[in-house]
């Protein structure tokens, strides 16, 4: 097993002291989406939601102050920025602390919404948010613990693969999936979509979708299976 | 149970919450079932406990060797390559905290937390790219936390009637009280003429 | 006597308490996690996630190397961090449902100690004194403590927007000086000392503006211009 065998080549690293970024074509790729995509909703305005009233000809237009705009289009830019760097970090550690980082800007961007049931799934998104900090920082310190390491060089590169560490590459994966909202536990962020504001409602998704992908590639080469 | 009325609890916000915490919650029984040992080829390895105060080292526990600005600390880092001036924050102490070391044995964990150190240099220079994730975390809750209260909790500059019904109740109630005060002490005071006459 | 100051080889004693520690914290997150399943009321729950999050500092402190001691503090801040943006997400929520019937003025903070007229002035000095010395984030927090109390024993009562914006604004500014600093730490590597201060005091004043500005969030208006 190296880490060539699921991203490709490795095109090159960013050597930040004991935290090496570095790039081979699928962080490439997926690094360059993810940076113009936040590019475009950096620059795009927010839609405005129509609806019919009943019993008149009437419409309802629920739009988005210009304040909040721009609270949330800063998050936006920030949780684009944040899944751009863990599209690329080479550190099980810092993964998991800009896993955080897009979690707790999740929140933000839809915090300044005004109706109440928005607030209550952001409220209980927090919640399973702020339990992820066991299985994921707590799943790292195990790894750390099993292997003495926490760089995906020096991982993929053990010989073999102690129980202990799959059990830490368990709980992360079972943190990724609180994190993330993917299914069983997807309500949550799915009702938090449930306001105006794309495209900024948008990144909350594209994050969530980027950061699965990456984080089965650092899981498969914790655990040794290709 | 139908698979359908699982459906429609999964849909609810409010039990996800507690359907996450079950689950990890069992997961963690995992960890009591398997063999869990430390790996003994750890990075930044630290003394054994009390090795350092029995030896009476001045900064004792955290004494990494190295002399300040002249010496290098011991410093075992994954990528040592990859900082060249390893070990040179480690040793270095502010004048303050060597003063402070001078003076007596028991400041070691003061001064520590002082600019130098070997906690410094990682969290600064070899794993600064943490601090930086750290500290913009606090950065984003914070302006989070601060825009929704001045903007919703707080802002109700434009609600003249609200205000001025609660500046009302609020004179209504400081009167109640300083009627209150006045009372317990004219009582107070009755008491006192009682004991004494 | 001469002792090593740092091994090559983790000690045997770490290693035999690995397993209890280990053990320790999953047994503190297991009946957290098995609390927040059964509990109702959504501010308990709030309460007992802070408990699963003590259980993560167990579980990573139980590494007992320098490393693990570095990594303990990034997991304290974002418990911290998220606490805070959640918990006044709730108060959000709970505000929203009320309406505009909720009081203007909230209930009266009520906390009569000695202490808090004769010694704030000296106590918060004093607070601020040690966590300048500190520096980074340690200091940062023991000066942000002192602010607070400062605050809460002089019972202020909110500040202008322009104020609160003023000092986030500091804080912003600070934390480009650690950004600065980091930079210069691979850049120019000779210049390792003037990094290590950048460094330092731009954490220190970020985290103490923005530790004193917690205790100044308060729920009212007067004096507000």
């Amino acid at each position: 097993m190296s880490l060539t065998s699921i991203g490709g080549d490795l095109l090159g690293t960013i050597p930040l002291g004991d935290i090496v970024l570095y790039l081979n074509p699928l962080h490439l790729f997926l690094f360059v989406t993810i940076i113009i995509f936040t590019i475009l909703i950096a620059i795009s305005r927010t839609e405005t939601q129509v609806e019919a009233m009943f019993g008149s000809l009437e419409e309802n237009k629920v739009s988005v102050g210009m304040k909040e705009f721009k609270h949330r289009r800063f998050l936006a830019i920030i949780c684009g920025l944040a899944t751009a760097g863990a599209m690329i970090t080479g550190d099980l550690f810092n993964f998991t602390l800009f896993m955080a980082l897009i979690g707790i800007v999740n929140i933000g961007i839809v915090s300044a919404v005004k109706q109440i049931d928005v607030l209550d799934s952001a409220y209980q998104y927090g919640l399973i948010a702020m339990m992820c900090g066991l299985p994921l920082f707590g799943g790292a310190a195990i790894i750390l613990a099993s292997t003495g390491t926490l760089s995906l060089f020096t991982l993929a590169a053990a010989p073999t693969v102690a129980p202990m560490t799959i059990f830490g590459a368990l709980m992360m994966l079972v943190g990724i999936a609180g994190e993330s909202g993917i299914a069983p536990f997807f309500a949550t962020k799915a009702e938090m979509f449930r306001t105006p504001g794309s495209p900024f409602i948008l990144i909350i998704h594209l994050s969530s979708l980027f950061i699965i992908v990456r984080s089965v590639e650092i899981l498969l080469i914790i655990i040794h299976v290709i | 149970m139908k698979i359908a009325k699982i459906w429609n609890k999964l849909a609810k916000p409010k039990n996800i919450p507690r359907l996450f915490a079950a689950i990890l919650a069992c997961v963690l029984i995992i960890g009591f079932v398997i063999p869990t040992a430390l790996d003994g080829d750890q990075l930044y390895p630290r003394p054994e406990p009390q090795s350092q105060m029995d030896a009476g080292l001045s900064i004792a526990p955290y004494d990494r060797g190295g002399e300040i600005l002249k010496e290098p600390g011991t410093t075992i880092a994954e990528y040592p390559e990859n900082s060249k001036y390893i070990g040179w924050i480690n040793s270095y102490m502010s004048p303050i905290a060597d003063t402070a070391r001078s003076i007596s044995p028991y400041f070691g964990t003061t001064i520590y937390s002082s600019p130098g150190g070997l906690i410094d240099e990682i969290l600064y220079y070899t794993r600064g790219f943490d601090t930086i994730l750290e500290s913009s975390i606090l950065m984003m809750a914070f302006i989070i936390a601060s825009w929704l209260m001045l903007n919703f909790t707080m802002d109700r500059r434009n609600e003249k009637e609200t205000i001025q019904n609660d500046v009302k109740r609020a004179i209504k109630s400081s009167d109640r009280i300083a009627n209150e005060v006045e009372e317990s002490n004219r009582k107070a005071r009755a008491k006192q003429r009682k004991r004494e006459s | 006597m001469v002792v090593e100051l740092v091994p090559q080889y983790v000690p045997a004693f770490f290693q035999s308490m690995y397993t209890p520690a280990l053990y320790g914290g999953l047994i503190v997150a297991f009946i957290a996690l098995i609390g927040i399943a059964i509990q109702k009321k959504d501010i308990h729950i709030l309460i007992l996630t802070d408990l699963v999050g003590l259980a993560m500092l167990i579980v990573v402190a139980a590494v007992g190397t320098d490393l693990a001691e570095a990594l303990v503090l990034p997991g304290l801040v974002v418990e911290l961090a998220e606490i805070m943006a959640i918990s006044e997400i709730l108060i959000s929520r709970e505000m929203r449902k009320i309406g505009p019937k909720q009081s203007f003025i909230p209930s009266e903070f009520s906390l009569d100690m000695e202490i808090m007229h004769t010694a704030p002035n000296f106590l918060a000095l004093i607070l601020i004194a040690y966590g300048a010395f500190l520096t980074g984030f340690t200091g940062g927090a023991v000066a942000g403590g002192g602010i607070i109390i400062y605050v809460l024993s002089r019972k202020a009562r909110g500040l202008p927007i322009a104020v609160v914006d003023g000092v986030g604004g500091i804080s912003g500014i600070a934390w480009c000086l650690w950004i600065i600093g980091f930079v210069l730490f691979f850049a120019v590597p000779q210049y390792w000392l003037l990094s290590l201060f950048l460094a330092a005091l731009g954490l220190f004043l970020k985290v103490a503006s923005k530790m004193g500005l917690m205790g100044i969030l308060m729920r009212e208006e007067f004096g507000k211009k």
